[in-house]
């Protein structure tokens, strides 16, 4: 706050100073009457709409007022009298900056341009004053804090209620208290075959056997059996049956919180919060290495890693102390989160790249961990919640300080090798020391052959046919020409019929293109031949136009040509098919002459061909000969794909730690003041963390987002865990806990909540098993018909939790489940299932079986179950995924060839199995697919559908009309929704 | 203002969505099938609509505006001299506000006068050129993003770098469909690349705002379908048993919850996809066409076969009530069609491949009196330079100036508005940005680009931003 103060206060001496200055003109009765011509016609046309007090004030500047000026807007005072080239308003009319131009539709005349200047230069006289002026609205911090969000979690008393048989936990009490003060009552629970698969999804997304089932089943009723319990009075029969029954669902969720597979499911919904994916959109560039944040992320979850920990590995882990090998990969891998954004590597100014890059390192961040839409204040103050710019660029600094991207043309994330413990580093540091070796070998090689080659001792000099060479060579007879270019065979070494040079005129009027044809997709070498010399150009641009952009690279072309004496690599680049893939030769900014023979495009798995071709043809095989070069070169390539591959991770790296200043309107082109780095003040309690001055802050923030003193964190996550419950939140908009979010339905279950899950050591276990062991969790989610009308008018969206809502089944529970029904579901955890060699997601064929988590996310090529059944958009936040009806959800299940498959699996299966009579295999078949048994409605339809059992039928057709009889199940209402 | 839904109710609306059309199911009462509960019933537009449907010829790549119809007689003047330009993309990489020098670069092809209007254009399209006077050149376009990927994105979501619902989407999400079998809002043989699946994406609208791919670029569109719209085995008496059976089975398991709106719309949607299933691939058929209209846009003729289905496809699509129909012309690589960063003259091929096809479409329409209120859009994500791209023999992308066309909807025809500078490099002249066309579309659908908002986490976000002026003066 006090900075805050003190920038006011230099805003009003500003203010002060020029209003002296200002004085003169006033007594000009000459300037108010050309003001009162020129100048004030011209502002009420052209400025008022956007900049007065009275209507709108943009960029904060208002031009209806001597004072609106003098004060200026987001970038400083408006004008200076007097002086034009200090004037911004001048600068903005006169449209030379294209960044800052106004009025912004239409360059005012040349003469209203001249009207503002010659005023300007009168001392810009303004008889206005006393007009209505704009006091910049600033945030108040501490107003700000009186919304719920921002006041620390209290401990709360336990209501009061009437029913007091109904709570089974602390969190039913409050929910029953609720629904009390409307007269309305919970509902009745829901049956043990319905909870039954209700734990199953919610717990690890898989479907209940009919064993387990029936295993559940038996534990719930025979727990209170008569031979159990003696008959006790009739009140206190009810308890005890209800305690025992609780007795069995304990039992359950116990043993699922400790299955592997809830890592899975639950690991999933972080990921919908974090954008995880392993592609991204531009290029379909494919992310190798981000499944080990996946991997983590399940990992964690089934560790029951505290929360507070999990955040703090994510934003800072590269940072954290650790006492072990592995701990150390867990933290590393853990920071992958910060790189997972859907970015626009492509884009060309890399200043607005690195900003946009850490604009959604924000976003994310606010959203997922703190429920703040902190991006809307990038440009302005936030204009709903009390998040001033200040507070963006004080975090954007702590970001700003790690480097994400490795800039060029098409920039690129980074990947840094992942530490192993010093038994398994062995193998890869005895492969990276021979891989060190070789390449020191073969530069003392190439150096050794290029002395050689400039003696001209094993030149292999004259002609040369281009087709006697490898790859695909355009030679200089083929290249496009542009300005005049000058054949030549004067030195005998060239490609072709000779080769062509600029005769060293027109520098920058010429160029050549060589452009091969029916260029195939893939990786190439590109060399350049010349004709060397020493008049040549010692730095001729050649620039090489391939998949990833183009680059240039400048070739000495006065010394003799390392390979062969003909060629110089120009490095490797990828192609497209039909791609704009071309090289092109310029004389831009050279001196001396520029020649060019021919280029050659090596496929680079032929490279280690053609170098032993051309060592078994050498003559010699020593050290300075240059084919020994081509030779290592080959034993290195062999010994690099050969070698151990040291696991890689995908990282930000701290690099020039500083703050930010704040980029006015969000433009990199406008700076105002430094925003020391630091955190949100409206959510800030005690003292903040202090960051070292070389230090990112990341650690720091990591410490002040799993702090108790944070007043989101625990609140948020709560919430979170209860809409993947309830299927809504006590807060509806889980990514928004701002002012435009929904306020809580039970604000003191919230605190209750999020206090205990603290209390707790931040165990997202204990916090699952409490909302689950609740018995507003338990409740019904199908509303009898004759229980509709009272409670239903009373609260229609189910806010007060009257009844447990009906859900969708996720599109990866859709999918593990038939797969589990079909027999081909493939259990095994973690890893990457990207199928090697995947260079570019798009038209990715998902063929795998594992579970869908595992299923690799291509922003590109989703799975198409998943684009269908309302997956959740990997590059936003998502807490609560979109509910979707729609047709294309049907012809997916009508008609896609992948359901018709499975059905036909699962209905082999089921026909193998050991049963009595097709009724047997109906009910069967329900209890595999929808995890109950089929009415006798149910049964007559099927038995009509499929075809008698006394008829002889081929064993295929019927295998097939069971299939289609699945695929029905597959395809209907009951399977989408979890009861 | 939009949205129409409030947000409050928008998930409990959500989850009533019953897809591309109505919720006619037998038995569904009238009230639940009003619009409240269909957020893709049609929907009263902001003001009276100039314009039903859009068709977006995409030139995927960027068309060389100096080449085809914005004359710059001064770049055969200069050809081959060194001139000092801006170049964007030296000032994006440098960082440095620096002009640079560049080899003027001549038009390939020879600029006539055309029609009453006498406006100019290029021999690279001569059957375009003979609906000049239809047509409404803004010559004054200039977007952001310098590259591709942005650019592209910034064409259709009006964003190059945020994740932001497609102007397909936006239309939909704004007036609903006009049709009971198929989608409001299909993208024609999309590329995978620059953006791909996002440059008909429905972002953070609900999902029934999503656009349909049919078909995808690099594959002929006489392939293509809409996914999962055939069935790869069953006959279609199989398949209607089958059918039969589901939903049979459907009512059964809707006995115990009789009048549950939400699960009838997922019976709903299941008779919705039978119907298409049986109408859509009708509209798709061109085999209905005569062999005159074929013939009009190319079909059976090796060069002009693929990309004339796919206008005639529009076309039939706007007969059946489709909104929005995205008609690209491109591939799926990083340099797509029109990207000539050499050998200029390659353009020829690929005006060859659309010149026909599109001049038979809006004399289709035209005929057919559908050109009054469909909009046609002609144009790619930028324009190229004036000079030649390191001093070689092609042109680099440029948008900071370019042209696009359009014709129909109440656009102003024969109109030619704001102009580049003179050597057709940067829009000096009333300039319109592309925020602004959309507008300008957007007013001619109905919609205020203002009005057309949806809140997402906090924010009302727009098409436009927060920018955008409708051009007034292109409109009739």
């Amino acid at each position: 706050m006090t900075s805050l103060n003190s920038i006011a206060k230099r805003v009003l001496v500003c203010a002060a100073v020029g209003l002296s200055l200002s004085a003169s003109a006033q007594t000009q009765p000459d300037g108010i009457e050309f003001f009162e011509k020129k100048i004030r016609p011209l502002l009420a046309e052209h400025c008022y709409e956007c900049h007065s007090a009275g209507k709108k004030t943009k960029g904060d500047l208002a031009l209806d007022s001597r004072e609106g000026w003098m004060k200026g807007g987001d970038s400083g005072p408006a004008l200076v009298p007097g002086e034009l080239d200090a004037s911004r308003l001048i600068t903005a009319v006169r449209y030379k900056d294209k960044e800052f131009r106004m009025p912004p539709k239409r360059k005012l005349s040349d003469s209203q341009i001249a009207d503002f200047e010659a005023w300007v230069k009168m001392g810009a006289p303004d008889p206005r004053t006393g007009g209505a002026t704009f006091v910049k609205k600033e945030i108040n911090i501490a107003d700000g804090r009186k919304h719920w969000a921002y006041q620390l979690p209290q401990k709360q008393t336990l209501p009061t209620v009437k029913d007091a048989a109904w709570p089974r936990t602390d969190l039913d009490r409050f929910l029953l208290a609720k629904l009390e003060a409307k007269n309305l009552h919970p509902s009745a629970d829901a049956a043990p075959v319905t909870l039954v698969r209700r734990l199953y999804f919610d717990l690890l997304g898989l479907p209940p056997t009919p064993e387990q089932i029936d295993a559940f089943v038996r534990d719930f009723s025979l727990s209170h059996s008569p031979n159990l319990t003696p008959a006790p009075a009739k009140a206190g029969e009810q308890a005890g049956k209800r305690e025992s029954e609780n007795g069995a669902v304990v039992r359950l969720v116990d043993s699922l919180l400790a299955s592997p597979h809830f890592g899975e499911r639950w690991g999933r919904h972080w990921l919908d919060v974090v954008r995880y994916a392993e592609s991204l959109t531009l290029r379909g560039f494919v992310m190798k290495e981000a499944w080990r944040y996946r991997d983590y992320v399940i990992t964690s979850f089934n560790a029951d890693k505290p929360y507070d920990r999990f955040l703090r590995e994510q934003v800072a882990g590269d940072l954290l102390p650790h006492s072990s090998i592995p701990q150390r990969q867990q933290q590393l891998v853990a920071t992958t989160f910060l790189t997972l954004g859907n970015t626009n590597l492509e884009e060309q100014e890399k200043k607005q790249l690195e900003m946009d890059v850490v604009d959604e390192q924000l976003d994310t961040l606010g959203k997922a961990f703190l429920g703040q839409t902190i991006g809307c204040a990038r440009c302005h103050d936030h204009k709903f919640d009390p998040i001033p710019t200040r507070d963006y660029y004080a975090l954007a600094g702590i970001f700003k300080s790690s480097k994400t991207l490795e800039h060029s043309n098409v920039s690129k994330w980074l990947e840094f090798p992942l530490p192993m413990p010093p038994g398994e580093d062995k193998q890869f540091a005895a492969h990276d020391q021979a891989v060190a070796k070789l390449t020191a070998s073969i530069k003392a090689a190439k150096e050794s052959a290029n002395t050689a080659v400039a003696k001209k001792a094993t030149l292999p000099s004259g002609a040369l046919a281009a087709k006697v060479l490898a790859g695909i060579v355009v030679d200089d007879e083929q290249a496009k020409r542009v300005g005049s270019w000058t054949g030549s065979s004067s030195t005998k070494t060239f490609i072709g019929e000779g080769y062509l040079h600029d005769a060293n005129e027109g520098k920058g009027e010429k160029s050549l293109t060589f452009q091969p044809e029916l260029l195939r997709a893939g990786k190439y070498e590109i060399r350049l031949a010349y004709s060397p010399g020493a008049g040549r150009a010692k730095n001729t641009p050649v620039t090489i136009f391939n998949a990833d952009g183009e680059t240039t690279v400048r070739v000495d072309q006065s010394v003799t040509p390392p390979i062969e004496g003909r060629f110089v690599s120009l490095g490797q680049f990828r192609f497209e098919q039909n791609g704009a893939g071309f090289v092109l030769v310029g004389t831009d900014g050279t001196k001396g002459v520029v020649t060019a023979d021919a280029v050659q495009f090596v496929p680079v798995e032929k490279l280690a061909e053609v170098a032993t071709a051309t060592t078994d043809a050498g003559k010699k095989d020593k050290a300075s000969d240059p084919e020994n070069v081509k030779k290592l070169e080959a034993e290195l390539k062999k010994l690099e794909a050969s070698g151990p591959k040291r696991p890689m991770f995908m990282s930000v790296k701290e690099e020039n730690a500083g703050d930010v200043q704040i980029h006015v309107r969000g433009s990199v082109n406008n700076l105002g003041a430094k925003a020391p780095r630091g955190f949100l003040q409206v959510a800030s309690y005690g003292p903040s963390p202090k960051i070292a001055e070389k230090e990112s802050g990341r650690r720091e923030l990591g410490d002040w987002l799993a702090s108790r003193d944070n007043p989101l964190t625990a609140r948020v996550f709560v919430n979170r865990t209860w809409t993947w419950l309830f299927g809504t939140g006590l807060v509806r908009s889980p990514d928004n806990f701002g002012t435009t979010g929904d306020i809580p339905t039970h604000p003191e279950l919230l605190d209750h909540l999020a206090v205990r899950f603290m209390d707790s050591g931040w165990s997202v276990k204990k916090l699952v098993r409490e909302m689950v062991l609740s018995r507003a969790y338990q409740q019904a989610s199908v509303i009898p018909h004759s229980a509709l009308r009272t409670p239903h008018s009373a609260d229609p969206e189910n806010k007060l939790f009257w009844r447990a809502n009906r859900r969708k089944l996720a599109a990866e529970s859709i999918r593990d489940t038939v797969l589990q029904v079909s027999g081909q579901l493939d259990l095994a955890h973690g890893g990457s299932l990207l199928k090697p060699g995947t260079s570019a997601d798009y038209n990715y064929k998902h063929t795998d079986t594992r579970r869908s988590v595992y299923s690799p996310v291509l922003r590109n090529s989703l799975p198409e179950l998943f684009e269908a059944f309302d997956f959740a958009d990997p590059s936003l936040v998502v807490g609560q995924r979109s509910d979707s009806t729609v047709a294309p959800q049907a012809l997916f299940m009508m008609n896609h060839p992948w359901v018709m498959e499975q059905s036909q699996s699962a209905a082999q299966k089921l026909l193998a199995e050991q049963l009595t009579d097709d009724r047997t295999r109906v009910a069967r078949a329900y209890r595999l697919v929808l995890g109950r048994v089929p009415t006798d409605g149910e049964v007559t339809l099927a038995l009509k559908f499929l075809p008698a059992e006394s008829a002889t039928t081929e064993p295929a057709k019927r295998t097939e009309a069971w299939g289609r009889f699945y695929q029905a199940l597959f395809a209907s209402v009951d399977f989408r929704y979890l009861n | 203002m939009n949205p129409p839904l409030p947000l409050t109710r928008r998930h409990a609306l959500q989850s009533l969505a019953c897809g591309f059309g109505s919720l006619a199911f037998a038995g569904m009462t009238a009230q639940r099938a009003s619009a409240a509960a269909n957020p893709l019933a049609p929907r009263l537009p902001h003001h009276e609509p100039r314009a039903k449907s859009v068709i977006f010829l995409f030139m995927q790549g960027g068309v060389s505006h100096v080449d085809s119809f914005d004359y710059k007689p001064i770049l055969t003047e200069r050809d081959g001299q060194l001139m000092a330009f801006n170049d964007a993309r030296k000032i994006a990489n440098s960082g440095k506000r620096e002009e640079s020098s560049q080899r003027v670069m001549k038009p390939l092809w020879k600029f006539n006068q055309h029609g009453q209007t006498g406006r100019w254009g290029s021999e690279l399209f001569p059957e375009m050129a003979r609906h000049t006077d239809d047509l409404t050149f803004i010559h004054s376009m200039h977007t952001e993003g310098i590259a591709h990927g942005p650019a592209t994105l910034f064409l259709h979501c009006g964003a190059t770098q945020f994740i932001r619902p497609s102007m397909g989407s936006w239309v939909s999400y704004g007036l609903g469909t006009a049709n009971d079998n198929l989608p409001s809002f299909v993208s024609l043989s999309p590329s995978a690349g620059n953006g791909g699946p996002r440059n008909y994406g429905n972002a953070f609208l609900p999902p029934v705002f999503q656009g349909t791919g049919i078909g995808k670029a690099g594959t002929p569109i006489l392939e293509a379908t809409i996914r999962n719209l055939t069935n790869p085995k069953l006959t279609p008496a199989e398949q209607r048993r089958s059918f039969d059976f589901l939903q049979e089975l459907n009512a059964e398991q809707l006995k115990k919850s009789p009048g549950d709106a939400e699960l009838e719309a997922v019976l709903a949607s299941y008779e919705l996809a039978w119907r298409m299933q049986n109408n859509a691939p009708d509209t798709l058929d061109l085999t209905k066409e005569t062999d005159a209209t074929k013939k009009l846009y190319g079909i059976g003729e090796g060069k002009t076969d693929n990309f004339g289905r796919q206008c005639l496809m529009a076309r039939r699509l706007v007969e059946s009530g489709v909104r929005y129909i995205q008609v690209t012309y491109g591939d799926n690589t990083a340099n797509p069609a029109w990207d000539q960063h050499s050998n200029m003259p390659k353009h020829k091929d690929h005006a060859m491949a659309v010149d026909k096809p599109i001049a038979g479409l809006l004399q289709d329409l035209k005929a057919r009196g559908l050109l009054e209120d469909t909009i046609v859009w002609w144009g790619g994500e930028f324009g190229r330079t004036p000079y030649a791209e390191k001093n070689g023999t092609g042109r680099d992308h440029n948008a900071g100036g370019f042209t696009v066309w359009l014709a129909g909807g109440g656009f102003k025809p024969g109109v030619s508005y704001g102009a580049t500078d003179e050597w057709g490099h940067l829009a000096v002249e009333n300039k319109v940005h592309m925020h602004d066309l959309h507008a300008t579309i957007l007013h001619q659908l109905g919609l205020d680009h203002e009005k057309l908002t949806h809140r997402f986490d906090g924010r009302d976000y727009r098409l436009t931003d927060v920018h955008g002026h409708v051009v007034k003066e292109v409109l009739a």
